[in-house]
């Protein structure tokens, strides 16, 4: 049996209140509450990665975590990369440029990811990025182009950095 | 891959026009935010077909912008979730609802004893739209491990799924077949597609060498990311089904068959496929339970499979299992190929893995033998996964001439150049085009093939062995008429209109390159609007030849648009340029003017506002004159309509020769691919940065199909065991190596009106057997089933 709950969620800096089950995962309240279905539903349970989602500025899996274990932090999701005024991040346009996906189903998931990658330092080298990466399934084979996708971004957030 | 930035559009370029090109295609609202740009055409970029252009819809899809199938934002729907049988076999004696029902937010739960009422629907090979007859709910018999037996709808998708687990199901037992190599498994022969020429038989038995193998693959599940769902919604008896699709014309069809209404009042979208693969070709029957229920309770109903759901909602490639015997002179000619195939299909319904599609036409051969059987077992289905037919043939054709090589001791190219196929030994017709020395030569040449050491086992790096493999493939010309839109707006907007689909495959951004050449303005100033009933009609994004039909029907239609547009500005009074003969007037950068004054002139949007207009809108298709609506319906509804390889007197295929280098660790038997590079004819490409994706993706499916990739079934109850991404390995990017792929074709208007040949699947054809024939170079042992899994190497 579950009861409803209003829970508070910050997701992309915005406020959303909701009254969800308590049962609800952060990705189906996204998805299904807050109308943010730019995050994807691949399996459902944590093994093809197209539900990530920072939490904290943290990869995290939104098919395995509940609504209401994200109250109080920060959401980030594939909705909220672009600035306010529509600038994308690196990783977004290095993605259109090298066309680093095809149906683009696991595309959020995939920069959600790879945002993280490069954050965490794993993208240093090719193979790195490979294994880094690894988590995000992509059915249409886009990986070499992933792959060059995410050293291109990487690449230029560092020369961004140093200037 | 082969650069060429020449035509690459910077960055920005890309930003600021593909975010409302694809914005418009999305919606095909809002138009009014290209007004700025079409009121100062941009010279155009000419020619834009066959330019690097980067997706139109990709500024959408990495913003989370991109609205998938059910992704639509409903009042008042309820979900629905499927509960599946546990059983292989037997029939239902009786499902208790009452813990369900008793819960919270539950609206009804379906079950075969208050069935919702469906018709059966029409299959593609009796004229229809369908890929299976079987309709959930009808009665009480039980066909396979993981049908759809029940359909509990309630308030929330959490609601609705505990409920699905609430259900007591009583089964009666029931005799299963679960593997074709059952003993008790009957197979039938499908003579219609059975071919020969020559004395096969005696020819094989005077050959002066032979191989004869047996080559088996196993189930296989496509697996789109996206997983089989939709939402459908009864108003005032229509019905709109949101369906990520392949073919919206087909699910159309089907839909209505299965609600009994007219299919005038059934609309399809699919603005957005995450993946198909051939899986989203036909709506699958949970789609028919989300419309019946959605009917029953007069509200939207939104039904997803689970992702282990996907495994029996519908069906991947089937198991196969091929005889083939090959004989060869001394000298290498090949004298008579003998080939038989089994594959398994549901127990009531038959889907043929056509596995001498390619092994009938690759090589020259005097004689040839090729029967198919079909082994119905208690299975879900089988369907169309990439290449279906050709991926299977390639694979034991391709190994056996790699097992025959070594046998003569030849080298495998030369084995292939010394039997070349001048034409169709099938057909005995000519090729169209057949580039296929020049994928060979290039291949070769990219990935070393010359300097390897062909001896097995001859070629090492510490403890990896090396091994080179190549192999070869083709797929087959399909064409269907189709019918295309545009649209010139008072705003400068100008639209692409059909009804095909975009499922990664790059539709959005070929079709806008199409009419910006014909109609001389920039491809980003297109819109493009896809995967909608109401739009013209267009056959599936399927057997790859979506690409090619629609790009004659959009450059029709823009070649008649450029008519009317110079016809409008000649002859309505309130046009500029009514003094003028149409002959006298030219299109060129997005403005009418006199073809002799080349700095005047008057923009489309001008000339519309001139003459009082809102819109233009001019059709254009590829159906023969005179075609009547019926043969148009054809076309966008059924397979009637297609064109086969053959059509015209010539065979028209797509070509491949891949190459592979692996290592395998000579202490685990563990297979990593270190290099695939391949060459592809598929006649004119397009847009090679997206025709390369769509290549390399294939290879990449290849690879997961040869090393990794098997439906494994409890032989107890026929239950798929492995039905998720972890135990149902598909490759992931550590998987992945450096992928190369190579252009060899050439433009080729016997295939195309365009001269494009197919792209989709042809990068999955011959993969598994480089690989295979690579593994063999590397350790001197021969794996002949896939996939080559480390015990098969032991």
């Amino acid at each position: 049996m579950s009861a409803a709950r209003q829970l508070s969620l910050e997701v992309n800096g915005k406020r959303h209140n909701l009254q969800l089950d308590i049962r609800t995962t952060l990705l189906d309240a996204l998805r299904e509450h807050a109308d943010l279905p730019g995050t994807k539903k691949g399996c459902d349970q944590g093994q093809c990665g197209a539900c990530t989602v920072h939490v904290d500025g943290e990869r995290v899996l939104s098919c395995l975590t509940l609504a209401a274990q994200v109250e109080g932090r920060q959401v980030t999701t594939i909705e909220g990369l672009q600035t306010a005024d529509g600038v994308m991040h690196a990783v977004q346009t290095a993605f259109i440029e090298h066309d680093a996906f095809q149906c683009g189903y696991c595309t959020p998931g995939q920069i959600m990811s790879a945002i993280a990658c490069i954050r965490e330092g794993h993208a240093g080298t090719d193979d790195d990025i490979r294994e880094y990466m690894s988590g995000n399934i992509c059915r249409c084979g886009a990986y070499p182009h992933i792959v060059a996708a995410v050293r291109d971004a990487a690449s230029r957030l560092k020369t961004e950095r140093a200037l | 891959m082969t650069q060429n930035n020449a035509f690459e559009l910077n960055r920005r370029t890309v930003m600021k026009l593909g975010v409302g090109a694809a914005a418009a295609a999305t919606a095909g609202v809002n138009l009014s935010s290209e007004k700025a740009l079409a009121n100062n055409p941009a010279k155009s970029q000419s020619p834009a077909l066959g330019a690097r252009l980067s997706r139109a819809e990709g500024p959408l899809k990495v913003s989370g912008q991109a609205r998938y199938a059910i992704e639509q934002k409903l009042e008042n729907m309820a979900y629905g979730v499927t509960v599946q049988s546990t059983r292989p076999a037997g029939r239902i004696v009786s499902i208790d609802t009452s813990a369900a029902k008793a819960l919270p937010g539950v609206v009804d739960v379906y079950t075969p004893q208050n069935a919702l009422k469906l018709n059966k629907p029409t299959v593609y090979s009796k004229g229809g739209g369908a890929t299976e007859e079987f309709t959930p709910l009808q009665d009480d018999v039980i066909r396979f491990n993981g049908m759809h037996i029940a359909l509990v709808v309630a308030e929330t998708f959490e609601q609705a799924m505990e409920a699905a687990s609430l259900l007591k199901v009583e089964y009666e037992a029931g005799d299963a077949i679960v593997d074709f190599n059952d003993p008790k498994a009957k197979s039938q022969p499908i003579d219609a597609m059975a071919a020969a020429w020559g004395d096969a038989a005696t020819a094989l038995a005077n050959a002066e060498v032979k191989v004869d193998v047996t080559y088996t693959t196993s189930r296989e599940y496509n697996v789109p990311m996206e997983p089989h769902a939709c939402i459908a919604s009864w108003d005032n008896g229509k019905m709109t089904v949101w369906e990520p699709s392949q073919w919206v014309g087909g699910a159309r069809r089907v839909v209505s068959d299965w609600l009994g209404i007219d299919i005038e009042d059934v609309r399809v979208i699919s603005p957005y496929v995450g993946g198909g693969f051939g899986s989203k070709i036909g709506a699958h029957p949970h789609v028919g339970l989300a419309c019946a229920a959605s009917r029953k309770l007069g509200r939207p109903v939104k039904v997803s499979l689970t992702r282990p759901q996907t495994f029996t909602g519908l069906g991947g490639r089937p198991a196969t299992r091929q005889n083939l015997s090959i004989g060869a002179t001394k000298e290498g000619k090949i004298v008579s190929i003998v080939h038989e195939s089994w594959n398994e299909t549901a127990i009531d319904e038959l889907h043929v893995e056509a596995c001498n599609n390619v092994t009938k036409i690759m090589y020259a051969t005097p004689n040839l033998s090729s029967r198919l059987n079909v082994v119905p077992v208690h299975t879900v289905q089988p369907g169309w996964k990439r290449a279906p037919g050709e991926n299977p043939s390639a694979y034991a054709l391709e190994c056996a001439i790699d097992e025959l090589a070594y046998a003569l001791e030849m080298d495998p190219i030369t084995l292939r150049l010394a039997n070349w196929a001048d034409i169709d030994p099938s057909s005995k017709l000519p090729w169209t085009t057949r580039q296929l020395r020049e994928a060979y030569a290039a291949g070769a040449d990219a990935i070393g093939w010359w300097k390897r050491n062909p001896k097995p086992r001859s070629m090492r790096e510490g403890r990896e062995l090396i091994g080179f493999g190549m192999a070869s493939g083709a797929y087959p010309m399909l064409r269907t008429a189709s019918e295309a839109k545009i649209v010139f707006h008072v705003s400068g907007q100008i639209e692409v209109l059909s009804g095909g689909t975009d499922i990664g495959t790059g539709t959005y951004t070929i079709l806008a390159q199409t009419a910006a050449d014909v109609l001389g303005v920039p491809a980003e100033t297109v819109a493009v609007r896809l995967g909608d009933t109401i739009l013209p009609r267009s056959a599936l994004a399927g057997g790859s030849q979506q690409a090619n039909n629609l790009t004659g029907a959009v450059d029709r239609a823009a070649k008649n648009a450029r008519a009317a547009l110079l016809s409008l500005a000649a002859t309505d009074p309130k046009s500029p340029l009514a003094a003028s003969k149409v002959t006298e007037l030219t299109l060129e950068n997005g403005r009418v003017r006199p073809t002799r004054r080349p700095s005047g002139g008057i923009s489309i949007a001008d000339l519309l506002k001139a003459v009082g207009r809102n819109t233009l809108e001019v059709e254009g298709n590829t159906f023969a004159p005179g075609a009547s609506e019926e043969m148009k319906n054809g076309a966008d509804r059924s397979f009637a309509q297609m064109k086969a390889s053959l059509e015209g007197g010539v065979s028209a295929h797509s070509w491949c020769a891949q190459f592979v280098e692996v290592r395998v660790d000579e202490d685990f038997g563990t297979i990593r691919v270190k290099r695939m590079v391949a060459a592809f004819d598929s006649g004119r490409i397009f847009n090679p940065k997206l025709a390369e994706s769509q290549w390399i993706g294939g290879m990449i499916m290849g690879l997961g199909q040869t090393l990794l990739e098997e439906g494994h079934v409890d032989q107890r109850d026929g239950r798929t065991v492995n039905a998720n991404f972890a135990d149902y390995a598909v490759p992931v990017n550590a998987d992945v190596p450096g992928v190369q792929v190579i252009s060899v074709g050439i433009p080729d208007f016997q295939a195309s009106a365009l001269g494009g040949k197919g792209v989709g699947e042809i990068g999955v054809v011959g993969v598994a057997p480089a690989i295979g024939n690579a593994v063999f170079h590397a350790t001197g042992k021969r794996v002949r089933s896939l996939p080559i899994t480390l015990e098969k190497l032991a």
